[in-house]
């Protein structure tokens, strides 16, 4: 038996039933909540360890309940919307959501969300405040150093910043706002375009033939795979 | 807000109208002193007055400046030229007449040529709001089009779906399980088909005027193409796709979803026209300040006589797909107009030695790296 406690927000109920039924077949323990209200309140009183949130709920915005839920828990939130809403995306994601699902999406996508999930918060221990390794990747903060397979990568300061703040956040889809804030402290239209092109060079520079560390999210941002 | 501004244009293009009017009367003044000069007679000054009053009359847009500028331009006449000069009194007894002639020889020219200048506005209005109607009806007519052949097609995988749905409900404790996995597979086939169709019919309500209404910004090629491969793995496809980006960073200036929803339709049909196994190449390369995204498979490819039709709207390439799934003939005609919309081309040919090639070009992005 899965140990996790999963929240299912949603007002449809054929996506809500398909969600549990996913779950429940994966032995995943689940609690739901068809009302943003409902879903505030049910995080306080049974502290589940993934929420999924419709952004489009009856009475209030999906976007508020991150908003309520984040001044007090650090709970990972999976935001489920429609494909035309990039935007309302990005604001959830800005507003502390941790990954996203689109609609109409299939059920291996679900599971393999909640897997990243939960890896994130299982090996992050493993982690110390000197050093982070993920696979074949290793950052020792402590000299600024930054080793692929055992052999040290050579980064221009702008990549080793980008490289770090990916690292700090892994498993978490980071919006392309957050990252130009975060490495450059303020956002333009051109920092957007470099933004892309760092990101694009630090990729080649990290994969070898194997799983990506670093995924890319078309008109998102970018987030790094916990492998 | 908006009204102020309207009343402030309106102020200031009459302001504007009342300076050129009075430039002109005083260029017609100036214009008459120097007739005087060469001693030519009243005749010619009030003539001048007169032509200065049609200007005016083109020029200005209000029928009132062509009157207000025929009283000042007899006013004028009246101060500068006529015994004694520089006042209003004229002792000679046939300049009343005079006086009136000219006033009303100015005024009736005046209007008459204001008049014509609003019958050109006024045509030139017509014939625009004629082509704009025009433009109307055909892309309601397209519209048309599109709304009977979507819901024609989304009869049948629907039909598909909510039968077998009711066979499961009602018969399910009688099926053999050979028969419920048939009646599953076919459920999730068509409902695929239909996500596909919905993207598609997505992005074409976008179209406008045979423009699409772009979302521009600098993206990488390589992530837009690993992004549409991505969408097409979900559908367990027995393809093999290969991609050669030849490890070069390509910034393009487009609109991502879009043109990943491009190559997303141009592997939809790599898939269908092909047989399992196939081979799907994505290349991607740098030319001069294009960029060009071929997809390729080895397929039975397309004759040339159909090659020019398959841009076309609701083409579907008659029986030749594979099986016998169904195709709304939008994918491609989607595809031309996003790449002719980015100022790009797309177009078709032959691989060697067997299948097709599409190909289309995307401008390349300026990037200014901020260290």
């Amino acid at each position: 038996m899965n140990e996790c406690l999963v929240l299912v927000v949603e007002d449809d109920k054929p996506i809500r039933n398909l969600i549990t039924t996913t779950l429940k077949m994966n032995d995943y323990r689940y609690i739901t909540a068809s009302k943003g209200n409902e879903a505030i309140m049910l995080n306080a009183s049974n502290k589940p360890d993934i929420i999924i949130l419709d952004l489009g709920l009856p009475d209030i915005d999906g976007v508020d309940v991150i908003e309520h839920i984040r001044t007090w828990s650090d709970v990972p939130i999976i935001i489920v919307s429609a494909r035309s809403e990039d935007q309302d995306k990005i604001t959830a994601l800005d507003r502390g959501a941790d990954d996203y699902l689109t609609k109409p999406f299939s059920v291996e996508e679900l599971l393999a969300r909640l897997r990243v999930i939960q890896r994130r918060h299982m090996k992050s221990e493993n982690n110390s405040i000197t050093e982070f390794v993920n696979e074949r990747l290793r950052i020792d903060y402590v000299s600024g150093c930054v080793y692929l397979n055992e052999n040290e990568l050579h980064l221009t300061p702008i990549e080793y910043k980008l490289l770090c703040l990916l690292a700090r956040n892994v498993g978490k889809v980071l919006t392309h706002k957050y990252i130009i804030q975060n490495v450059w402290g303020s956002a333009t239209e051109t920092s957007e375009a470099s933004l892309r092109v760092f990101m694009a060079t630090l990729r080649k520079k990290l994969d070898d033939s194997r799983q990506p560390l670093i995924q890319t999210h078309i008109g998102i941002g970018y987030r790094m795979m916990k492998l | 807000m908006e009204e102020k501004k309207l009343k402030k244009g309106i102020i200031s293009s009459a302001l504007k109208d009342m300076g050129i009017s009075l430039s002109i009367l005083a260029a017609a003044t100036l214009a008459g002193y120097v007739f005087k000069a060469f001693s030519l007679t009243d005749s010619d000054i009030i003539m001048l007055y007169i032509i200065a009053v049609l200007v005016i009359s083109i020029i200005t847009s209000r029928m009132q400046y062509c009157l207000i500028s025929s009283v000042i331009g007899v006013g004028l006449f009246n101060y500068f030229f006529t015994y004694p000069e520089f006042s209003l009194s004229a002792h000679d007894a046939g300049y009343p007449v005079t006086f009136v002639t000219m006033f009303i020889t100015a005024f009736i020219a005046g209007s008459l040529a204001n008049k014509l200048k609003r019958n050109i506005l006024i045509a030139e209005q017509n014939a625009k709001e004629k082509e704009e109607a025009a433009l109307l009806a055909q892309n309601e007519r397209l519209r048309a089009n599109m709304l009977r052949s979507i819901s024609h097609d989304l009869r049948t995988p629907l039909t598909s779906i909510s039968g077998n749905a009711s066979t499961l409900i009602s018969n399910s404790l009688t099926l053999d399980e050979e028969a419920r996995q048939q009646i599953y597979s076919d459920i999730y086939t068509e409902s695929m088909w239909l996500i596909g169709l919905v993207e598609n019919l997505l992005y074409a309500t976008r179209i406008e005027d045979g423009k699409m209404q772009l979302n521009r910004s600098v993206e990488i090629l390589d992530d837009i193409v690993q992004e549409a491969v991505k969408h097409i793995d979900r559908t367990h496809q027995k393809r093999m796709i290969y991609i050669d980006t030849h490890d070069e960073i390509i910034p393009v200036y487009a609109d991502a979803n879009l043109i990943v929803q491009v190559i997303v339709n141009l592997l939809d049909n790599s898939i269908k026209y092909t047989e399992d196994d196939s081979v799907i190449r994505i290349s991607v390369r740098k030319e001069g300040d294009t960029a060009v995204v071929s997809v390729a498979d080895n397929g039975t490819g397309i004759p040339q006589t159909e090659k020019e039709k398959v841009f076309d709207m609701f083409y579907t390439g008659g029986n030749r797909s594979s099986d016998s799934r169904r195709s709304l003939g939008l994918g491609l005609t989607l595809c031309k107009s996003i790449i002719n919309s980015h100022g790009g081309t797309i177009s078709i040919g032959d691989n060697e030695p067997s299948g097709t090639v599409v190909s289309f070009t995307l401008p390349i992005g300026d990037v200014k790296i901020h260290e």
